[in-house]
């Protein structure tokens, strides 16, 4: 199994590397175009439909700091899709260089039990889960901010801020069901 | 073609035309008829027909699984559906087919999430299908999915004559599941039906569901319920999901028809002052009319003036006894004077109704929204201002949008109408702390973590204000002398003393740990601390200001970032803080000893901000920086190493980064050496306010002619 591997090799200077991971493959170019919008720091985003990623790029790929499933809520094969990926994923990356995005979660065609799937799937693997907009451009532009956040400590940028540190703060926990009276 | 026909051509093939008529309406007959015989070809081959006539002849038992001709026929009836709505026809075919589980349970769930009316729905066919139910063979969860389908069309039902004689048999399905649609099935109750369930209910005593009804009940028929409700049932509305709400609307669109709502509380008229007119009409408030009450008593004395009329202060404070809300309470939102009535007066059941017309506005509007609709459209944005300014004059949130909040908060992402989310978060009531983590700190800290600095400012800035709300509401609601506040208001919000005072510590730890992560996080930015700073001054005179017996000391994560700040504000700012926090102690202090009440500051909140004043003090003024006892603590040969000379006074008044530049100036100014006072007056003179206050009630100097720089440390210790 080709594992993608977290510190397998070494980082490059000022620069982070962002891995986008998406089954429909229509918001990662959005979001990879805001995210190359970023100054202070060099980032490359590479676009993925599923994971394994091919061999023939392996020499050339350099390590990516943070990888992000995108998990469209309309489409039950999205999230399988995602989920399938993640089993090539080394587990050094599960400490807090993985995030998921899901989009749609406002939508009513959406059955609340695929959100909660997302979110348990989310607190099991201690990741963040992130809600994006993706119908308009200020919410793709809200989205890359996010990203470019968690990305900036991942990539090891942020001074006494390391990615398992803030893996530990964003965790993903999932709500009991709150009833509309529980909370009197 | 038929207008082409000869008048005096052969006689055609139907003979059945009369021979008297002209030849002219023969020939039009006949065009009429060629016509009739083509539509019935089309037809006859048009696949919708083909599956109604399918699903009226199917028989019994034919299975579903691999049956092609059942997903064909099924595919041709969705389609039509979700484009134009069916006809009455069809309705009643395909719920009779669903409802008499021909072909088992499985179609029945997906032809009624289908059956999207263009019409009417015709009567008969609900009716049969209640029959249906009655036999009992349909699984739970397909019986209220069949109810919430009739609340849904319910409007759209051609007469109701029939329906009404059959609401017993309604009412055998009342479960808690599907309890707010039988209600609003029963709108339009006769008298004997609230009798009954109090008969009902003096039998079975005060059961939870029947307690439901009746409050339901007196929300929409307040003069029929006399019996008192306990408060409590002030939000147990389960906004319901209604996908063919979204999809009725797009068809009706595509018909131009008026888009009415099945709740009979939201709006049919224009707005006003907006002369477009509007498709979406669950987020407009409506203007203020009278009540539409078809059922007032004819013996009712009293002679209610409606609401609308009134147009001036002093005219409600005239017939403040005798107003009648309207049947619109949403529209209670853009008046003040109906906002002040409503504070005043403390209806439950109008509380209850504009809770649900709220609840059910915003549900709809941004929780389970169709895809595609802009968010950010004007009517959006003022529905919510105005929803916030009402809260604002009204000077308390309500309980729905608390709910709601609560939702929203998951599935927010952060930047969608921040302003206004924001906004509403501040004005929710004290969250018990048994379940504030999970309601309220949890997904903000998610949300606090992974977004920019912008939404980290504007979020402490929420919280702070969320802070002062539930500071005034229990400075104005607390009883003088019991430590009790029961509160009787329509918040209905039951807490004792301990109880806000946990709440409340929650929240200021809650701000405290993220402004030390945050600040770490952000590389102790100035417009965070800024922020961070405006809560601390709010926290630090929680005492004096709003007599709460509680001092909270800002973590180190917060303290020293500012001590150590270069812009001298923060410093300036920080000196505020602990001079008002030492106010406050010593307040406290002398307090406690006189009445003996029993509120208690712990030892460990004055070893804090003991601790933290004498840093401060020997930072600032002693100039005995990095020494062991002082906060920071450095090795010797560390700080020796990194050649700063005399590093025990990098941070005193004159070389700490933020004042340096004032002490050059001061030195230019001046030129040769002078006293510190002088200093001083001159850093006061720039206006820096917390720190005359920090250094006059903390530092005593001996006033000697020649002020030195080692005069002693006075401060209060316990």
């Amino acid at each position: 199994m080709s594992l993608l591997k977290p510190f397998s090799k070494l980082p490059g200077l000022n620069a982070a590397n962002i891995l986008l991971v998406e089954n429909e493959e229509q918001l990662q170019q959005r979001l990879a175009d805001a995210l190359v919008e970023e100054t202070a720091v060099t980032v490359n985003v590479r676009l993925a439909k599923t994971l394994p990623l091919p061999l023939k790029n392996e020499k050339s790929r350099p390590r990516i700091d943070l990888v992000v499933f995108i998990i469209n809520l309309t489409s039950e094969l999205s999230l399988q899709s995602a989920e399938a990926s993640l089993k090539y994923l080394d587990p050094g990356y599960f400490l807090g260089k993985v995030c998921l995005l899901v989009t749609n979660a406002r939508n009513a065609s959406v059955p609340p039990a695929r959100l909660d799937t997302v979110r348990k799937l989310a607190a099991s693997l201690h990741c963040p889960l992130l809600c994006a907009e993706d119908q308009t451009p200020d919410g793709v532009t809200n989205a890359a901010e996010r990203l470019l956040t968690i990305l900036k400590v991942a990539a090891g940028l942020v001074p006494m801020t390391t990615a398992l540190y803030l893996s530990n703060l964003t965790r993903c926990t999932v709500p009991s069901d709150i009833d509309q009276q529980g909370f009197d | 073609m038929a207008t082409s026909q000869n008048s005096s051509g052969p006689p055609d093939l139907d003979s059945s035309s009369p021979s008297d008529q002209s030849a002219c309406s023969r020939s039009s007959n006949r065009s009429l008829r060629v016509a009739e015989i083509e539509r019935r070809k089309n037809e006859a081959e048009d696949p919708f027909v083909l599956a109604l006539k399918y699903f009226s002849d199917v028989e019994a038992g034919t299975p579903v699984t691999g049956n092609d001709d059942v997903e064909r026929n099924l595919v041709a009836v969705e389609r039509v559906a979700y484009s134009k709505g069916l006809p009455p026809e069809a309705i009643s075919i395909m719920l009779e087919f669903a409802m008499s589980l021909r072909m088992g349970t499985s179609p029945c769930v997906r032809v009624l999430k289908c059956l999207i009316p263009a019409t009417v729905v015709p009567q008969e066919a609900v009716v049969r299908a209640v029959v249906w139910l009655c036999v009992g063979k349909i699984p739970l969860s397909t019986q209220v999915l069949f109810i919430k389908w009739v609340l849904t069309m319910f409007d759209m039902i051609d007469a109701k004559d029939q329906l009404h004689s059959i609401y017993g048999f309604l009412f055998s399905f009342v479960t808690e599941e599907n309890l707010v649609c039988v209600v609003m099935i029963l709108l339009h109750l006769r008298l004997f039906r609230v009798r009954k369930l109090l008969d009902l209910q003096s039998k079975m005593g005060r059961q939870p569901f029947l307690m439901h009804l009746l409050s339901l009940y007196k929300v929409f028929c307040p003069e029929l319920v006399t019996l008192s409700l306990p408060s409590r049932m002030k939000a147990g509305f389960r906004n319901h999901n209604s996908q063919w709400k979204s999809a009725l609307i797009a068809v009706q669109k595509k018909n131009s028809f008026q888009v009415t709502s099945s709740v009979s509380l939201t709006v049919r008229l224009k707005d006003k002052t907006n002369p477009r007119k509007r498709k979406h009409n669950h987020l407009e408030v409506p203007a203020l009319s009278s009540a539409v009450n078809t059922q007032t008593n004819p013996s009712s004395s009293r002679k209610l003036v409606p609401l609308v009329q009134l147009h001036s202060f002093s005219l409600l404070l005239e017939n403040l006894h005798h107003i009648e809300l309207p049947a619109q309470m949403g529209s209670l939102l853009g008046s003040s004077l109906a906002l002040q009535y409503l504070d005043c007066v403390q209806d439950e059941s109008a509380f209850l109704r504009l809770n649900f017309w709220l609840g059910h506005a915003l549900h709809e509007e941004f929780l389970f929204c169709s895809s595609g609709v802009s968010q950010n459209s004007e009517e959006v944005l003022q529905f919510l201002d105005r929803l916030l300014s009402s809260q604002h004059f009204l000077q308390e949130g309500f309980s729905s949008t608390e709910a709601f909040l609560y939702k929203f908060l998951n599935i927010w992402d952060g930047s969608l109408l921040r302003p206004q989310i924001l906004g509403m978060l501040s004005n929710i009531p004290v969250v018990p702390s048994s379940c504030i983590r999970q309601l309220l700190f949890e997904p903000l800290m998610q949300l606090f973590f992974t977004s920019t600095l912008f939404f980290k400012c504007g979020l402490i800035e929420c919280l702070n204000s969320m802070l002062l709300k539930w500071l005034t509401w229990h400075s104005v609601y607390a009883l003088e002398d019991g430590l009790d506040i029961s509160l009787n208001s329509h918040t209905s919000i039951n807490m004792t003393l301990s109880g806000f005072k946990d709440s409340l510590m929650e929240l200021v730890h809650f701000v405290g740990r993220l402004a030390s992560v945050g600040l770490q996080i952000e590389g102790c930015h100035s417009l965070l601390l800024s922020f961070i700073l405006d809560f601390y001054e709010t926290v630090c005179d929680m005492f004096l200001k709003y007599g709460l017996p509680l001092v909270v000391m800002p973590p180190a994560g917060v303290f020293y970032p500012a001590l150590f700040a270069t812009d001298p504000v923060s410093v300036d700012r920080l000196a505020h803080i602990m001079y008002r926090y030492k106010v406050n102690l010593m307040s406290a202090k002398t307090q406690e000893k006189q009445t003996e009440q029993a509120f208690h500051i712990s030892r460990q909140t004055y070893r804090e901000f003991n601790h933290y004043l004498v840093v401060m003090v020997n930072c600032l003024w002693n100039s005995k920086m990095f020494q062991p006892g002082m906060g920071v603590e450095m090795e010797e040969e560390l700080l020796v190493s990194s050649k700063v000379p005399q590093y025990w006074s990098s941070f005193d008044f004159i070389h700490h980064p933020a004042f340096l530049s004032y002490a050059v100036d001061f030195h230019h100014k001046v030129g040769h050496p002078k006293p510190w006072g002088w200093y001083l007056e001159y850093l006061y003179a720039q206006g820096f306010e917390g720190l005359k206050q920090f250094v006059q009630s903390n530092i005593s100097r001996r006033s000697t002619a020649g002020d030195g720089q080692g005069d002693g440390l006075s401060a209060d210790q316990r």
